[in-house]
């Protein structure tokens, strides 16, 4: 199975929010990272062919997704960022729409509805009203409600936004154990999300995807870029508005900052050992002749 | 569960509008049973009327006729010419509701033989003026011309349903009464706007565009099973209203007499060329009822496909019942410029009685065709289109 993204572009009014992407995905997770309005969404809503291309395709083995129509959302699963409900539905309702929805056999999605319930922890809830759930048991609805008929093709949108830790960790083994010779599509923010389960991750920005490497690969390109400074904290200040910083550490009278660069910043800063938070601060804020955030 | 089950319990069984749908049918009962009482006043009353009007059903009856006249010249003098008006004055009156009540059906006698005045602006009626408006065509060799199809075939339904019979058919014409006229539009078809606006618009308001649209269903089926659960929420409006008003305006005086009547009795129906008794009228006015507020209901979820609100879907659906009405109480010159507009505009087109209560013929490319069979033609076209226009537009919705 390939996906794959032919030039497409999309505009809103003026704005340019996608700008000729081109890519092909396999099976396996892929994770879309960027930060906020770099359209991410945009993309992740063609691909769930609830939003049209204003120029180029998406091609499922070859086929234009919204030619197959019918075919084609038959074997995605969708989660998108804000996950919303009737307000006198109760989980089990939702669920149970939603397997409607899918075309899914009565019975089937009876005990798909009990295993998912299982999994992501909502077994005791789903007799409650939606509205009544807190925003980490939306999501783990939301989750559960994109599983449903174990899709072909998993889209997901800010997944873990309101999960706590353990949810989060959880949440990431069901998706890696799911991924085997399937698609996952997992958008988002937060680097930790795609780190450890992303064959490939795509780092997105104004609209363009320049890279899409795995993640050794994105920190094996920070090595030598990443610096322990140490300062105090009044220098902080100031230095902050000058450099990216990854993060900073008290220690005793001095600060412990962690800086992205790629020549040494300070005498006697000395190099750290690079991670993918790291590489999502060097893309973003830190390529030669662009800008800073 | 299947998909119809779920749409039509947005629709309609969940608590707000099983609520609503409580409190309608307690208003639909309520003017049923107040309607009934208007009419004569107290059970006796009508027990009186019942077995008085017994003497006096059947054929006209000059000195019967006579009779009514001077006493309902006595009672006009006192209370106004208006029928309703008098009747409602004088309730627990029976004899003088009979005399009112035989005395407009002496005078509907006399519009069946002698008809319209000739300077009348109404259509013609009556067989003398009907034939002499045809010996008049065919004098000018105008035999092949609509005008006079139209009058000719007048003339042999008059001819055939015969001259009008006396029948009490006092609360027959009070629910033919509840049921075609511009009250009923208002009572039905404006919890009709309110209930049906949600049915596409609540998936933008909601969120949940983005679940329906990127599933298998969510772009035909989806429709098919909305629109089902639309003309079911449709018919269960309506349904209420028809049997609330049937039941409470028949069982405060335990009758149905003059069911069997021809609804040529009934003086709003007096020139109708169907051939109808009042119960087959009933079964037709209510099919006719569930049929239209069926294409209302698709008109509203066709607006509520392209809408984000409800509310806003609600308030363009009733902006178009009201301008209908408007439109069908216009002055007569500007009436004559927009009358397709408004024959098979909501406003006339609901009502039984424009619909059934007269003899109205279209010439379509030189085929006569009477009006209800114009108004299923037209109304359906309408609710074809309406349908094709959310199936179209579900196809290539995207989410906000």
């Amino acid at each position: 199975m390939e996906l794959q993204f032919e030039q497409v572009s999309k505009n809103y009014k003026d704005k340019k929010v996608l700008k000729g992407i081109s890519l092909t995905m396999g099976t396996g997770v892929y994770g879309l990272l960027g930060p906020n309005g770099a359209g991410k969404t945009t993309m992740i809503r063609i691909l769930a062919d609830v939003l049209r291309p204003g120029q180029g395709r998406v091609l499922y083995d070859g086929r234009d997704i919204h030619a197959m129509g019918d075919e084609y959302r038959a074997k995605i699963g969708y989660l998108p960022q804000d996950v919303s409900f009737y307000g006198d539905f109760t989980g089990k309702d939702y669920l149970e729409y939603a397997a409607a929805l899918k075309g899914m056999d009565k019975s089937m999605a009876r005990k798909r509805i009990e295993e998912l319930a299982y999994v992501v922890g909502l077994q005791k809830d789903l007799g409650r009203k939606c509205a009544a759930y807190s925003g980490g048991m939306q999501r783990r609805l939301g989750i559960a409600q994109a599983l449903l008929d174990s899709p072909e093709i998993l889209i997901l949108d800010e997944p873990t936004s309101g999960l706590d830790p353990y949810e989060r960790i959880k949440f990431r083994n069901i998706i890696s154990a799911y991924a085997k010779d399937r698609l996952v599509l997992l958008s988002t923010h937060i680097v930790s999300d795609v780190e450890h389960i992303a064959a490939q991750i795509m780092m997105m920005e104004y609209g363009v995807i320049p890279y899409t490497l795995t993640s050794a690969e994105y920190i094996k390109k920070m090595d030598g870029c990443v610096w322990l400074v140490k300062m105090p904290a009044q220098q902080l200040v100031e230095y902050q508005n000058q450099a990216v910083i990854s993060n900073v550490i008290a220690k005793g009278d001095h600060m412990e900052v962690r800086v992205i660069d790629e020549s040494k910043p300070a005498r006697e800063a000395v190099q750290a050992v690079p991670t993918l938070e790291d590489a999502y601060l060097y893309i973003f804020n830190y390529l030669p002749g662009k800008k800073r955030r | 569960m299947s998909l119809f089950y779920f749409e039509l319990r947005k629709l309609l069984f969940h608590k707000k509008t099983s609520l609503l749908l409580l409190c309608l049918f307690a208003l639909y009962s309520v003017i049923g049973f107040t309607s009934t009482i208007f009419l004569i006043g107290s059970n006796d009353s009508y027990r009186a009327y019942e077995k008085m009007a017994a003497v006096y059903e059947g054929s006209f009856d000059s000195e019967k006729a006579a009779e009514a006249e001077r006493i309902y010249n006595e009672v006009s003098a006192r209370y106004g010419t208006d029928s309703r008006m008098i009747a409602r004055s004088v309730k627990d009156q029976p004899e003088i509701i009979l005399a009112v009540n035989y005395y407009a059906y002496a005078q509907r006698v006399e519009e069946y033989w002698n008809g319209t005045p000739p300077e009348s602006a109404e259509e013609p009626y009556g067989i003398a003026l009907l034939k002499s408006k045809l010996t008049e065509l065919e004098s000018q060799g105008k035999q092949d011309t609509f005008a006079y199809g139209e009058l000719s075939d007048a003339l042999q339904c008059l001819t055939e349903l015969g001259e009008p019979a006396f029948a009490n058919i006092l609360l027959w014409e009070n629910l033919f009464n509840n049921w075609g006229e511009h009250m009923m539009q208002f009572l039905l078809f404006v919890p009709l706007a309110f209930i049906i606006a949600p049915v596409f618009a609540v998936e933008r308001s909601s969120g949940m565009d983005n679940l329906i649209l990127s599933s298998r269903h969510g772009r035909k089926k989806i429709v098919t099973t909305k629109l089902l659960s639309v003309l079911v929420a449709s018919t269960v409006v309506v349904t209420l209203y028809l049997a609330a008003t049937f039941l409470f305006g028949f069982l405060p005086h335990k009758s149905l007499h003059g069911w069997n009547a021809a609804i040529q009795s009934i003086p709003t129906y007096a020139r109708s060329m169907f051939p109808f008794k009042a119960w087959q009228l009933a079964l037709v006015g209510a099919a006719w009822l569930l049929f239209t507020g069926a294409v209302y209901s698709l008109i509203v979820s066709f607006i509520s496909s392209r809408m984000k609100s409800q509310m806003g879907t609600a308030g363009i659906s009733l902006v178009l019942l009201f301008v209908n009405v408007g439109l069908a109480a216009m002055g007569d010159t500007v009436l004559q410029k927009i009358q397709p507009l408004v024959d098979f505009g909501l406003a006339n087109v609901t009502l039984i009685k424009e619909v059934f209560g007269a003899h109205k013929l279209f010439d379509v490319f030189g085929v006569s065709i009477s009006y209800p069979v114009m108004a299923v033609f037209v109304l359906t076209s309408v609710a074809g289109l309406a349908v094709f226009g959310i199936y179209r537009g579900q196809r290539s919705r995207t989410a906000a």
